[in-house]
């Protein structure tokens, strides 16, 4: 067991729990953050995207002691209050999402890709987007979403 | 009917984290389920030793097929309630919950352990010795139907559960015989794994003294998972109330209940806690029911000026190890039914046995028969016109059913609602430029790449699943005027939250933000009928929809003309409001409901509606222009264009949003998906997405969607289904677009799935 | 997981100090693999030893004819250096192509190397370029250091510490990805050096290795005409449900030509 403390979504956050605690699951059942999900086993998915220190990583890919005193940032904490942050407005105006279930880790990505590169081709967000996967959506949509987040974040 | 779309109602949850699916529900005091799955494909199990296992801190219960509750669990029945050839009646075998005495497949539950916490659970499983004696083991489906292969149950001799015919095969025969050309082709129709990207999971919940179990679960609609954990529990449905607000998707493989969530539901009663249960990925890929899987034989007469007389198929279809309820029936009748195509012709004939075999079981997944027979169809016409030196666009001109001929019976019975098949090719020669194709392959030449052309017409039967209860829907008002619309489609990313409201406003002639979907709501009135399976929800729950508001304007009337004073004759109804003929005199719905108030929930204008179960034909033609990069065998997507009829159109931007995700998983199967099993052992050998080919961003990056509705008169929306279409199209128009390419290479022949290191090593071999 | 405990380390030496006393340590760096493994109960260490923040394993120094890495660089740092982009591009290219974004964040070049996982990038550069691994008790040339499928020349307790690259006159990579996990199916890198050219495979065989054959065509000529006509065995290469042999001993010739054509501005 050891101590954990971290900043979760601007508040400091702290907890006892089992070394081999996986960050995902540290966000979801200690913190009751269910918004990051679990779609795989082996970091392929990507649903479980969050931004540790500013990085976007996959919190399944981390034990939860990697990420102590770390600034976390989960799809909970991206909007400002009410007001979407513009990929969250993008990804639902360019119906980018239907299931819903990939989409918080896309828009992790996402949000971290464009904060990289503010104005990405369509190469750059293709590869952007290599490590996050969607069922429904056939991509096309989330690819016109981030453009779109891009102009109107500029 | 949207003209601009602002988003779906459901989003502002899904993009904000506060969506709620299966795995992110808790109980108090909840309990964890871990399950032991077989390692090997077939042996007898010798024992069972749960001792160090129980001896593990925090181990509640741990459960086998032998224990009474689980053993005393039946087999749902199957689907198929029609006979076969011969008279012959499906013959499924037993399926217990967890493996009684043997296992049938890698991946089979074999014992489940129900702990404190999911690392106890499974350091449990871990823990249980199991004694195992292995059998022989069949994995190929023409093997398992051969003499002498190893049996799989003692009560389906030879391994074929169903054989079904249709058609007429003496005529068929007499026109084959006299044909001017045969053409025939065997093609492979690969195992896929549907993977919705929500793991499944289920969370039960026993109240003894209420005697009530509540179950969160993924599921394509609470009546088809009541229906089934009431089947195989024994518990009346009554009894079962099922919780889904979100679902991860679903593509055909969520419509029944999974053994281990009636195993999961028999923990929940015998400890008196709530259990839950996620399964891991690697768990979903050899326990969620798979999808496909034929070797498919097919031959087509010809006259001498290329007029099809007659088609004829003989396949083997993979039933895995046990029967799903559904897969017998949509591996066998859903192909059957659109076996001519959109072709004209005298007679059909087909043969499909289903062969089980020491693999997961299959069900139906996104098209579920439909592609399988369009490709197989249009490989065949494509196949046609180059032996028969015939342009593959002529041929099919020459052969279409005609637009004037609808309703048109085929020549097996099937009747389509309307189609204009010759229009839809015409629309998407032109958006594709097919004439400038030459040119356009010279120049690809010249750079050292092969470029192809492939084009498919297809229809498909849409509205799957049959049943003798109504397709509800309810409109029900509260004391302030509000409106709620209760549905118990079974969403997994359709948008119907959004939608059927929109149905219901355009109908009051309302704003539909006034109007609240309650979708699969524990707590609404009981309905009947089935969820989101076979491209059906909007036929039939958008359909009930529209009825519900139709019901509710005939109830009102009545009500509005005591309040207008008038009699009711004398009111019409119209944009929202009941108003005496050619007067300015009228009464808001919204106010008409307001004044009538209603009591204890019930109003005087709720109003439910159904759908009876029927079908529609929704068809398409699609082209596909790829590039081959001969040395890499890597094939370009360069632009897939898909001119479709879904009938009428009730919002075009979801429209878009299941074509493109249908025609996307069309080409996951054509350039990489494959469910592939190691002959030898029986193991899964693409188990995890680091081996099982998943689409990714950019695999299909320019996406052309025409519209050419053709509207359906079986149903009052006039709509036809979108699910499927796009899957279908695209298996048929890849492949003859990627062939299309190879055959100057000489290649002749090409299996799905065209991997990059498959198509080079055709190429090799052609040269 | 099995259950294991996280101890961060302070320095090097205490992380050597804790390896030699628990042999059943496992050093932590990025985790992308050793995360994985642990979740599907592959692996069962005691303990894991978090050296990733170690400031003695991290940096990445400009030293005229060679650029030094610490180990616990992340990809994501190594495609982004000024230094590496402008004194070995292709190290920068190589980097920027490891498996993905969330991958490039966390993973890092020592594990990468350390781990040598046939498949993985890092070996071909490392190879390629005729690097210096750098360990905490000596330091071992890239042609000593890959043993074959992910065995290293590293004996127990001892750390990979960092990289030191000479700079080559040109070098280029060419990557194949799989086209299911993305790691490499083949790739080559193709390096110009003052030494000589060298070429290493990386995806294709059993682990990281130089393509004799190719380097003594490339030392005549260097361009993609030299490599006509020379081809690469396809025995002892992959086989498997993905590719066959030959397709692999295909890529890596297609793979290597196109990194010298990338550098000769050939077709």
């Amino acid at each position: 067991m050891a101590k954990i403390e971290m900043t979760v979504n601007g508040k400091k956050v702290s907890h006892e729990v089992e070394d081999r605690t996986l960050l995902a699951n540290f966000l979801r059942d200690q913190l009751g953050l269910t918004g990051t999900h679990i779609g795989c086993d082996t970091s392929q998915c990507g649903c479980c995207t969050v931004h540790v220190d500013g990085l976007a990583v996959k919190s399944c890919s981390m034990v939860v002691g990697q990420a102590n005193g770390a600034e976390v940032l989960t799809i909970e904490g991206l909007a400002n209050g009410e007001t979407l942050h513009p990929v969250q407005q993008a990804f639902s105006e360019c119906h980018a999402l239907q299931c819903g279930f990939c989409t918080p880790g896309m828009i992790m990505a996402v949000s971290g890709l464009l904060k990289d590169n503010p104005a990405p081709n369509d190469e750059e967000i293709i590869q952007g987007l290599e490590g996050n996967l969607c069922r429904c959506t056939g991509y096309i949509n989330i690819i016109k979403a981030v453009k779109h987040a891009a102009v109107a974040m500029k | 009917m949207s003209t601009e779309f602002k988003g779906r109602r459901e989003d502002r949850r899904l993009i904000t984290g506060t969506g709620r699916y299966t795995a992110d529900w808790n109980q108090p005091g909840q309990l964890y389920a871990v399950f032991l799955r077989s390692d090997r494909a077939h042996a007898r199990i010798l024992s069972v030793d749960t001792a160090a296992a129980s001896a593990i801190p925090g181990v509640h219960a741990i459960m086998t097929g032998d224990d009474a509750d689980i053993a005393a669990m039946k087999n749902p029945p199957s689907n198929v309630t029609w006979e076969g050839r011969g008279g012959m009646k499906m013959n499924q075998p037993d399926r217990p919950v967890m493996a009684r005495g043997k296992v049938l497949y890698v991946g089979e539950p074999v014992a489940m352990v129900v702990a404190q916490s999911a690392h106890a659970a499974q350091d449990a499983a871990e823990a249980i010795v199991v004694d195992y004696e292995d059998l022989p083991a069949v994995i190929d489906l023409e093997e398992a139907l051969a003499p002498g292969a190893p049996q799989l149950h003692q009560s389906v001799p030879g391994n074929l559960p169903f054989d079904y015919e249709w058609g007429d095969p003496a005529r068929v025969a007499e026109i084959f015989s006299a044909a001017a050309h045969v053409v025939r082709l065997k093609h492979v129709d690969q195992r896929l794994v549907g993977n919705p990207m929500e793991p499944k999971a289920f969370l039960a919940v026993y109240d003894a003294t209420r005697d009530i179990y509540d179950v969160w679960s993924s599921t394509q609609g609470m009546t088809m998972m009541k229906g089934s954990l009431a089947a195989t529990t024994g518990v009346p449905p009554q009894k079962i109330r099922v919780h889904a607000q979100d679902v991860g998707g679903g593509f055909g493989i969520r419509s029944n209940a999974y053994p281990e969530y009636c195993a999961v539901f028999a923990a929940a009663r015998r400890t008196g806690k709530p259990v839950k249960w996620v399964a891991t990925r690697a768990e979903c890929f050899v326990s969620d029911w798979h999808g496909r899987d034929f070797v498919m034989s097919g031959e087509m007469a010809f006259d001498r000026d290329g007029r099809i007389l007659a088609a004829r198929y003989d396949w083997i279809a993979a039933m895995g190890a046990y029967c799903s309820p559904t897969g017998a029936n949509v591996h066998t009748l859903t192909p059957a039914t659109t076996s001519v195509g959109t072709y004209a012709m005298a007679a059909v004939h087909g043969r499909i046995r289903c062969a089980l075999t020491n693999t997961t079981s299959v069900t139906a997944y996104r098209g579920a028969g439909r592609p399988d027979i369009a490709y197989m169809v249009e490989r065949l016409v494509d196949e046609a016109a180059l032996q028969l030196g015939i342009d593959p666009i002529e041929l099919r001109r020459k052969n279409f059913i005609s637009k004037d001929a609808f309703p048109y019976t085929t020549p097996n019975k099937v009747t389509y609602d309307s189609g204009d098949y010759a229009g839809m090719l015409e629309d998407v020669i032109k958006v594709s430029d097919w004439s400038g194709f030459e040119k356009r392959r010279s120049e690809s030449k010249a750079r050292g790449k092969l470029r192809g052309i492939g084009l498919a017409v297809f229809v498909e039967p849409s509205g799957g699943g049959r049943g003798t209860d109504p397709n509800q829907a309810m409109i029900k008002f509260g004391s302030s005027g509000n409106i709620e619309l209760f549905s118990i489609a079974g969403p997994t990313g359709q948008g119907h939250e959004t939608v059927f409201p929109e149905i219901v406003g355009r109908e009051l002639g309302i704003d539909p933000s006034l109007i609240t979907a309650r979708i699969g709501d524990p707590d609404g009135p009981p309905l009947t009928g089935l969820g989101t399976i076979g491209s059906r929800s909007m036929i039939h729950h958008g359909s009930a929809s529209m009825l519900a508001a139709r019901e509710v304007i005939r109830k009102g009337m009545d009500h509005a003309a005591r309040e207008l004073e008038v009699a009711a004759q004398d009111v019409e109804y119209a944009q929202g409001n009941y108003r005496i003929k050619g007067t300015d005199r009228a009464i808001s719905l919204v106010n008409l409901a307001k004044k009538l108030g209603g009591v204890a929930g019930v109003h005087p204008l709720d109003a439910g509606a159904g759908m009876a179960h029927t079908s529609a034909f929704p068809g398409g033609a699609h082209v596909a222009e790829v590039e081959i990069d001969p040395a890499t065998g890597v094939t370009e997507v360069l632009k897939y264009y898909a001119v479709d009829d879904c009938g009428n159109i009730v919002n075009h931007t979801l429209l878009e949003g299941q074509m493109h995700g249908g025609i996307m998983q069309g080409a996951g199967q054509v350039f990489g998906e494959h469910g592939m099993y190691d002959k030898e052992s029986g193991q899964l050998l693409t188990g995890s997405f680091m081996d099982y080919f998943m689409p990714k961003a950019g695999l299909l990056r320019d996406i052309y969607l025409g519209d050419h509705p053709m509207p359906s008169p079986t149903n009052p929306l006039g709509v036809k289904g979108a699910g499927e279409a796009g899957t279908t199209g695209a298996l048929p128009t890849l492949m003859n677009a990627i062939l299309n390419a190879l055959r100057p290479a000489g290649v002749t022949h090409l299996d799905m799935p065209a991997t990059p290191s498959r198509v080079w090593e055709a190429l090799r071999k052609a040269r | 997981m099995y259950s294991f405990t996280y101890t961060r380390a302070k320095s090097l030496a205490e992380a050597r100090a804790m390896l030699a006393k628990d042999h059943d340590a496992k050093l932590l760096s990025g985790g992308m693999t050793l995360i994985p493994t642990l979740k599907q109960r592959l692996a069962s260490p005691s303990q894991l030893i978090d050296i990733s923040r170690l400031a003695e394993l991290r940096g990445i120094a400009d030293k005229g004819d060679c650029v030094e890495i610490g180990a616990a660089t992340r990809h994501v740092e190594t495609s982004r250096s000024d230094v590496v982009r402008q004194k070995i591009p292709a190290l920068a290219h190589l980097a920027s192509q490891i498996g993905d974004p969330q991958v490039r964040n966390r993973g890092t070049m020592g594990g990468s190397v350390a781990n040598n996982d046939p498949v993985a990038d890092y070996p071909a550069a490392v190879l390629g370029l005729g690097a210096i691994v750098k360990t905490s008790q000596r330091e071992i040339a890239a042609d000593n250091f890959f043993k074959g499928m992910f065995e290293t020349a590293l004996e127990a307790g001892e750390i990979v510490t960092g990289f030191s690259y000479p700079v080559p006159k040109r070098a280029a990579y060419a990557k194949f990805p799989h086209p299911v996990s993305g790691y490499a199916m083949a790739g080559s890198f193709v390096a110009d050096t003052g030494a000589g050219i060298r070429v290493a495979i990386v995806g294709a065989g059993p682990g990281v290795f130089r393509w004799k054959e190719a380097e003594a065509a490339l030392s005549k000529s260097f361009s993609v005409a030299a490599l006509k006509g020379l081809a690469m065995p396809s025995a002892g290469l992959s086989n498997d449900l993905h590719a066959t042999a030959e397709y692999r001993a295909n890529l890596v010739e297609v793979m290597t030509r196109r990194a010298v054509a990338s550098l000769t501005g050939e077709k």
